[in-house]
């Protein structure tokens, strides 16, 4: 009996920290998303899709775009990273690949707006090489900035778990086909990628869900209509001081999230029977 | 070697780095050979195979295959197919399907796939585990699909790097005599690589045993057995029994002098390359025979006689293993009969399983 009450005691620390700083505030989200004016409804919810059902199937193209291009980037590196045959460059790419993800979003962000805009670095690099004409250049501070923005930051953590798994592979099951006469490309398609699906699956998921949180990139780029929904959250509560929109909003994207999650759990579940 | 070599290593280098690994190598295999590797681990072994393969690259030499120089070759372009001692088999794919990924890079029509799959799963008696996931299969099941992997290409050679060690020790057993009875019905060319005496000894035509990035000897089962060239290879095929001497050679005979624990002894040369001076014997405990202090039976002509106490006697099975103390050398020398612990015992060793070496101290001297 003393024994389960240390047991308790242990853990309540823990346990009133996840309750207080996670489960209350996700709950009042929620109850908050259902409240219009004091009474439970959908209110927050016809407005949320009336003003940014737009937004909505923005954020949703522009975060699987995202991490599409990630995912094939991230094989792309590994895959060199692992069946390179010039150790010097396989070195080189292996120093340099990880920088980005130690760069917060908001730098990232300006970083990408002085890059990108229509008289920004990158335009000016290219009219200065004679490529482009003054005239000519524009601008990407739009959707495909913040596409550019999140694969640039995203795909270097997604790399490191690609290429950590194809590093942790038995070696001469690669050597095996080699021996058999498989080019390096199939290799990477036909043996490796199979083997490593799951850990590059977790890393898609998780930058996914990450990139869905994220406000400063939208912000920094993309300001004007339509933008991202976390940019619409911040909206209502900066500006209108709305927080049921703004939380029905929330609980939007994380429906959002959680269908990621889900296709996840399916794959993971059929793989394991 | 008068046969014309099928696969020809010579005069190869293999090195990473500021380690050699192999150097100035030659070895030729004959058509429909099998070859073992032999040594301890470390002695470059699996490196040869894996530079005869195309995964390693040599430094210097050449590798040739029918005439063909394949030094410079990628892996699938030699006509050889290596069989991992991990399997390397691929987890997503189905047995049938690692077995047939060869023939599908080679372009093959479905037909002729499926066909050979059902041929090499006949052969290799893995009918109906086709749609299995290497995962659900045994050890040994999984060490046939990696064979039926190799052997679907049809390879001229078939490269085996320590296929075996993965496997448990009664498996083993029988999957030794049955890929030899299937690279003789195949009459395929095969460089086998362990560590293992036994299986070397029962599964190769020829045993190369190497040490140290060198060839050692090499020759049939029977001739590195009783005709061991050096007190490496001799240790190596099981004579640990070590004990000095000085010997006087002439003419056709070696006489060993008389020590603490032994008579001068006279044994025939027997075309061995010895000089007189202090020598190195070498026999195995099995080869030796014991018998009590006051037998009186004439010693063989050629046989060293030995006197010792034994210290120890256990039984490994079969016969008694008895430690046999000689000044401040132990020997082991197994017996039909026990003997007791201190007791007195004279140990005589037949010319033939006396393995007589030049001191490795004298043989630098010169």
């Amino acid at each position: 009996m003393q024994k389960r009450l240390i047991a308790i005691a242990l853990v309540l620390p823990a346990l009133i920290m996840i309750v207080l700083f996670f489960i209350v505030p996700l709950f009042a989200s929620v109850v908050g998303a259902f409240d219009v004016g004091g009474v439970l409804g959908l209110g927050n919810f016809t407005k949320s899709f009336e003003l940014y059902s737009g937004d909505m199937i923005f954020t949703v193209v522009i975060v699987t775009v995202s991490t599409a291009l990630i995912g094939l980037l991230s094989i792309a590196i590994g895959g060199y990273l692992t069946l390179g045959e010039n150790p010097r460059a396989v070195a080189i790419l292996r120093w340099l690949y990880r920088w980005p993800m130690f760069i917060p979003f908001i730098v990232v962000g300006q970083v990408m707006r002085t890059f990108l805009a229509k008289n920004g670095l990158m335009n000016n690099i290219l009219v200065s090489l004679g490529l482009l004409t003054p005239l000519q250049t524009i601008g990407f501070l739009d959707w495909r900035g913040i596409v550019i923005a999140f694969v640039w930051k995203q795909t270097p953590f997604v790399t490191l778990l690609v290429a950590g798994a194809m590093a942790s592979l038995d070696r001469s099951t690669i050597e095996a086909a080699r021996n058999l006469g498989a080019s390096r490309l199939r290799i990477l398609i036909e043996i490796v990628l199979p083997q490593i699906a799951t850990t590059l699956m977790v890393g898609l998921i998780l930058s996914f869900v990450t990139m869905m949180s994220v406000l400063s990139v939208p912000l920094m780029i993309n300001a004007q209509s339509p933008t991202m929904l976390t940019a619409d959250i911040a909206f209502r509560i900066n500006a209108h001081g709305d927080y049921g929109v703004a939380n029905a909003l929330g609980l939007i994207s994380l429906i959002l999230t959680a269908g990621a999650a889900l296709i996840y759990l399916r794959h993971s579940v059929k793989e394991r029977s | 070697m008068t046969i014309q070599a099928f696969l020809k290593v010579e005069k190869m280098s293999v090195g990473y780095g500021a380690t050699t690994v192999l150097d100035d190598l030659d070895l030729g295999i004959g058509k429909g050979e099998f070859v073992a590797l032999l040594g301890s681990s470390g002695c470059g072994k699996t490196t040869l195979l894996r530079t005869i393969a195309g995964f390693a690259k040599p430094n210097a030499g050449s590798i040739r295959v029918a005439g063909r120089d394949v030094t410079h070759m990628a892996p699938d372009k030699r006509g050889m197919a290596l069989v991992f001692q991990s399997y390397a088999l691929w987890p997503h794919m189905t047995v049938a399907q690692n077995i047939g990924y060869g023939l599908k890079l080679q372009k093959r029509s479905r037909e002729e796939i499926d066909a050979r799959i059902k041929e090499m799963q006949d052969l290799l008696g893995l009918s109906g585990l086709g749609s299995r996931k290497p995962g659900q299969l045994s050890g040994g099941q999984r060490q046939r699909v990696a064979l039926g992997r190799a052997l679907a290409i049809d390879p001229e050679i078939l490269l085996l790097d320590e296929p075996l060690s993965n496997l448990d020790a009664r498996i083993r057993l029988t999957v030794r005599h049955e890929i030899r009875s299937l690279q003789k019905r195949l009459g395929i060319t095969a460089i086998h690589v362990t560590h293992d005496r036994e299986e070397a000894m029962v599964m190769a035509d020829r045993i190369v045993i190497m040490n140290a990035g060198r060839i050692e000897q090499q020759g049939s089962p029977e001739a590195v057995y009783n005709m061991p060239a050096s007190p490496f290879v001799a240790a190596f095929m099981g004579a640990e029994n070590i004990l000095s001497m000085q010997a006087r050679v002439s003419g056709e005979q070696i006489e060993l002098h008389e020590g603490a624990f032994n008579a001068s002894t006279v044994t025939a040369r027997n075309g061995r390359d010895l000089r007189s001076g202090p020598v190195e014997l070498r026999f195995r405990a099995e080869a030796a025979r014991l018998t009590s202090n006051s037998a009186t039976a004439a010693v063989e002509p050629g046989a060293l006689e030995l006197r010792g106490q034994v210290t120890s006697v256990s039984y490994p099975g079969g016969h008694w293993r008895h430690a046999v103390r000689l000044g401040v050398d132990e020997i082991l020398v197994d017996s039909d009969n026990p003997f007791g612990q201190g007791e007195i015992v004279k140990i005589s060793v037949p010319a033939t399983a006396l393995f007589i070496f030049n001191a490795s101290s004298e043989g630098t001297a010169h």
